[in-house]
């Protein structure tokens, strides 16, 4: 059992892979529960998509494509900023426009003749072939998260669950949105290459929306939604070695299953709460209601 | 170019899109009312998995799409019910559980698969019956549930999000993004389905207006960027979401421009004014073709195309298909392909499903071209994946040659086993023997040029055998039990089997980018590379070498040498025709094998 356990840590293509996750489990598990309280779920699906022009940009025109990626990137959350503005469109209907205008233009670009293959693939990396080089990136890109959300955190606890009222405080919502925005496209730009758009929305969202299910308050949240992410990554990987499975599917599946069981505690709990509820006010309305509905 | 509304295809692909345009103006406006953009793009993506599934099960491709987005929408029609989920949550989470589920099927449960990545933009070509039903049942129920429906949706649009309508809606909108798979494509259905609606709710708020003005700008945008797709030979999905995308960036600012000062409204309608003109007026860009007494004929992939080049010469003009570097295996015909077919006589394909989509092509085309399938008299032939020889072959020479004597003469019978691996050019005595039957075609549907034909063909022939003999001369330095290559795409056993070459595993257990490895999988190459001392691995050149790098920088090999597998090198390149391929094929993993000692010449 135990060398079932510890023959696969010895392997350095799952140990690269597993710090890898586990760098990137301290960001989602921080800007991932922003990103879920504020909304943000698919601008972190489709945000990585608007790379594509950039990408086919900088190698047509024999740039690095990092820079390629990031203008795209720039590009295309600005925009989605510029849309969300219009009163009459919900932010949910610019990232749609927006990604969708700039994908086609990717595709479209990455068409002419001059494009080198295998561009599109950027987009689907690969786990195991994380390097040093992608660790110390994502090392120093979670400090970077750690430190930017440790300082505003009483500005981001202001707006982010009250909207309405920050303006009153003397806070405006569109700083969180930039701050959002910014840190959300600085963790595409590192995570998507190495590990592929799939992986990382999940790993994004995952552990937020599982730990958002478990508690309210934003502290133990975000410690709850570490804790998922790292232990789906181990659990993914276990499976991806044993089992022989795709590897940044199996975390992927891992991250989901999670989701899936503090759906089911939540449900058990509300169930459990409804019930002593019940039980303990006898004859209070709310039970009443409960009891004539069932009746 | 000739006239695109002659043509079959492309009469299916207008009559398509006008009912897609009119599913998207009845559901469009509840999408954006409702907040279910997020929906509406994740449901078609998620038709992923139906696919691969499809695909692997060998059932239609539309069920698959169908039954993966129908469960998609049933597992988010209960989460969006919990309050305590956040919608956009809980449909990020659906659509990666979903996609991770595709890529598991496609990597560890079928191994290869291939036409999947066709429906993530949309083709002109993939539009056939069972598309258009489905398109027509889409815009038949859309209609009848906005009819009943509308007002009560319309009504929980500013309220709640729950009860039987919702789910009824989140099923029509799953029903929409399928049926729009064929023609803009997965990843771009929201060009079609939320995009037009977006754009028109700027100008019009009122109900039953705001419909029929979607339904008649996403008729133009679609109609518009067919004809463009058609005319620049681009995946209509993508045409459709630029000009969609541009359409929208006018509009705004028109109206952010009559809003700020109204007495700038000249200005404003123009812009209007310029956004109807995106939509309507688009050059066409017909030129036309010098003909010549020459006959024109037909080659899908890149070895194929320089084979009947070689043979032809100056007799023939060769419409190649494929281009350097892209997939023959997954490849979705274009337009301008059919048009290619429609004017040649002959059409060569490679055979062996790795160019299944030519038949297609030609039925499309309506031409009475001649296929000629390559692959059909091949002397060395091998099962996918196994190695094992079901082979007559004709020149004793082939094993004459190899002194060292490497045993990997279990030459069975095994035909019927599986299917035969398609790379067949690998072994130049194949080569040879598709020299012969390209000259035979080129022949008979060219009688007058026999005698340059055929001279032609003689002189191929000769250079053919003198690379095989330079190639084996050149591996021969290599003392047998050395001569190891491990390589990420299982291409070459042809070259392997004929030249003495033992090929150790594939890191990437499928073809497409849909595939991944798993991290055992890569743990045991590791251990296989390192306990058999493998100098070199070698990445293959069409496909993402990050993986190949990582193995190699692990294990201390090398991975610096590529090796052409499935595609050509660039035209004008050495390597861009097959005996320069296979020279550079040799080269490498001579140079690879001995840790760059040795290196050959070999002149073509």
């Amino acid at each position: 059992m135990i060398e079932w356990l510890l023959e696969p840590l010895s392997e350095p293509i799952v140990a690269r892979s597993l710090a890898e996750l586990a760098l990137l489990g301290l960001v989602s598990g921080t800007l991932g529960c922003w990103i879920v309280l504020a909304g943000r779920s698919y601008s972190a699906e489709s945000l990585a998509h608007s790379m594509l022009p950039g990408l086919v940009g900088a190698a047509l025109l024999g740039l690095p494509l990092v820079l390629g990626g990031a203008i795209g990137l720039a590009v295309g959350a600005s925009l989605i900023a510029l849309v969300g503005r219009i009163k009459v469109l919900s932010s949910e209907i610019a990232v749609s426009v927006v990604i969708t205008s700039l994908f086609g233009a990717g595709v479209l670009l990455g068409l002419a003749p001059a494009t080198p293959a295998g561009l599109g693939g950027i987009l689907f990396g690969d786990l195991l072939a994380v390097g040093f080089g992608e660790i110390a990136l994502a090392a120093g890109y979670a400090a970077i998260v750690l430190a930017i959300l440790f300082v505003l955190h009483q500005g981001l606890l202001a707006t982010g669950f009250d909207r309405l009222n920050a303006k009153a405080l003397g806070r405006s919502p569109a700083q969180l949105d930039l701050v959002l925005a910014l840190l959300l496209a600085g963790a595409t730009l590192v995570a998507v290459q190495a590990l592929g758009n799939l992986l990382v929305v999940a790993m994004l969202i995952g552990p937020a929306a599982s730990a958002r299910l478990l508690t309210q308050r934003i502290g133990p949240m975000m410690m709850v939604a570490v804790a998922i992410a790292w232990v789906a990554s181990l659990a993914g990987l276990y499976a991806s070695y044993h089992a022989e499975l795709a590897a940044g599917a199996a975390v992927t599946c891992a991250l989901v299953v999670a989701f899936a069981a503090a759906l089911l505690i939540r449900s058990l709990r509300e169930l459990l709460a409804s019930d002593t509820r019940r039980r303990s006010r006898g004859a209070q309305s709310r039970g009443l209601r409960l009891r004539s509905r069932r009746a | 170019m000739f006239d695109p509304f002659a043509l079959p295809f492309f009469q299916r692909g207008i009559v398509e899109i006008l009912m897609l345009a009119s599913v998207s103006g009845l559901l469009g406006v509840w999408i954006v009312l409702r907040g279910l953009a997020f929906y509406a793009h994740a449901v078609g993506t998620a038709a992923v998995p139906g696919l691969v599934l499809a695909d692997g099960l060998g059932f239609s491709a539309i069920f698959g799409a169908f039954g993966a987005a129908l469960v998609m929408a049933a597992l988010i029609a209960l989460l969006l019910r919990r309050r305590s989920v956040g919608g956009d949550s809980a449909t990020a989470l659906v659509l990666a559980g979903a996609l991770a589920l595709g890529v598991i099927l496609a990597s560890d449960v079928f191994g290869s698969q291939g036409s999947v990545d066709r429906l993530l933009f949309g083709s002109l070509l993939a539009i056939g019956t069972p598309e258009l039903i489905l398109a027509a049942v889409a815009a038949l129920a859309a209609a009848v549930a906005t009819a009943i429906f509308g007002p009560r949706w319309l009504a929980a649009g500013f309220t709640d999000r729950s009860g039987s309508s919702d789910s009824l809606l989140i099923a029509l909108i799953a029903l929409a993004a399928v049926a729009a798979l064929a023609a803009v494509g997965a990843l771009l259905a929201t060009a079609i389905l939320v995009v037009p609606a977006a754009t028109t709710r700027l100008i019009i708020k009122r109900l039953p207006l705001w419909q029929l003005t979607t339904a008649a700008l996403a008729a133009a945008e679609g109609a518009i960027g067919m004809t463009l797709a058609y005319q620049l030979n681009v995946p209509p999905g993508a045409a459709i979401a630029v000009l969609a995308g541009i359409v929208f960036a006018l509009v705004a600012i028109a109206v952010l421009i009559h809003q700020r000062r109204p007495r700038l409204a000249p200005l404003a309608l123009t812009l209007l004014g310029l956004s109807a003109l995106a939509v309507a007026g688009c050059g066409s860009d017909d030129g036309g073709e010098a003909s010549s007494s020459k006959i024109t004929v037909a080659a899908t992939t890149t070895q194929v195309g320089d084979l009947v080049r070689e043979v032809g010469g100056d007799a023939v003009t060769v419409k190649q298909i494929l281009t350097p570097n892209s997939e023959a295996h997954d490849y979705e015909p274009r337009p301008n392909d059919v048009g290619a077919v429609a004017a040649s006589k002959i059409v060569f394909a490679s055979g062996l499903g790795l160019d299944a989509w030519s038949t297609k092509l030609v039925k499309e085309s309506g031409s009475e071209a001649e296929v000629v399938d390559l692959s059909s008299g091949l002397p060395v032939s091998y099962a996918t994946g196994e190695g094992e020889v079901h082979a007559d072959e004709k020149e004793g020479e082939a094993h004459a040659d190899e002194k060292e004597g490497e045993a990997h003469a279990d030459e069975k019978e095994a035909h019927g086993h599986g299917e035969t691996d398609p790379h067949w050019w690998h072994d130049l005595t194949n080569l040879e023997a598709a020299t012969t039957e390209v000259e035979t075609a080129l022949i008979a549907a060219d009688p007058a040029a026999k005698d340059q034909i055929t001279a032609n063909a003689d002189a191929y022939r000769a250079t053919i055998k003198k690379v095989d003999k330079q190639i084996r001369a050149c591996l021969n330095k290599v003392p047998a039990n050395e001569r190891l290559i491990v390589t990420d795409h299982d291409a070459f056993i042809y070259f392997t089997e004929r030249y003495g070459v033992t090929s150790k595993g594939a890191a990437f257990p499928s073809t497409s980018t849909q595939g991944q490895a798993s991290a055992g999988e890569v743990a045991a190459l590791e251990k296989l590379i390192r306990e058999a001392k493998v100098n070199a691995i070698f990445p293959e050149s069409s496909l993402n070498p990050a993986l190949a790098e990582r193995i190699a920088s692990d294990t201390g090999a090398s991975s610096d040498y590529t090796l052409y597998g499935d595609t050509l090198g660039a035209a004008d390149s050495p390597e861009g025709t097959v005996l320069g391929a296979e020279a550079a094929n040799a080269k490498a993993m001579v140079a690879g094998m001995t840790g760059g000692k040795e290196r050959c010449r070999i002149e073509p």
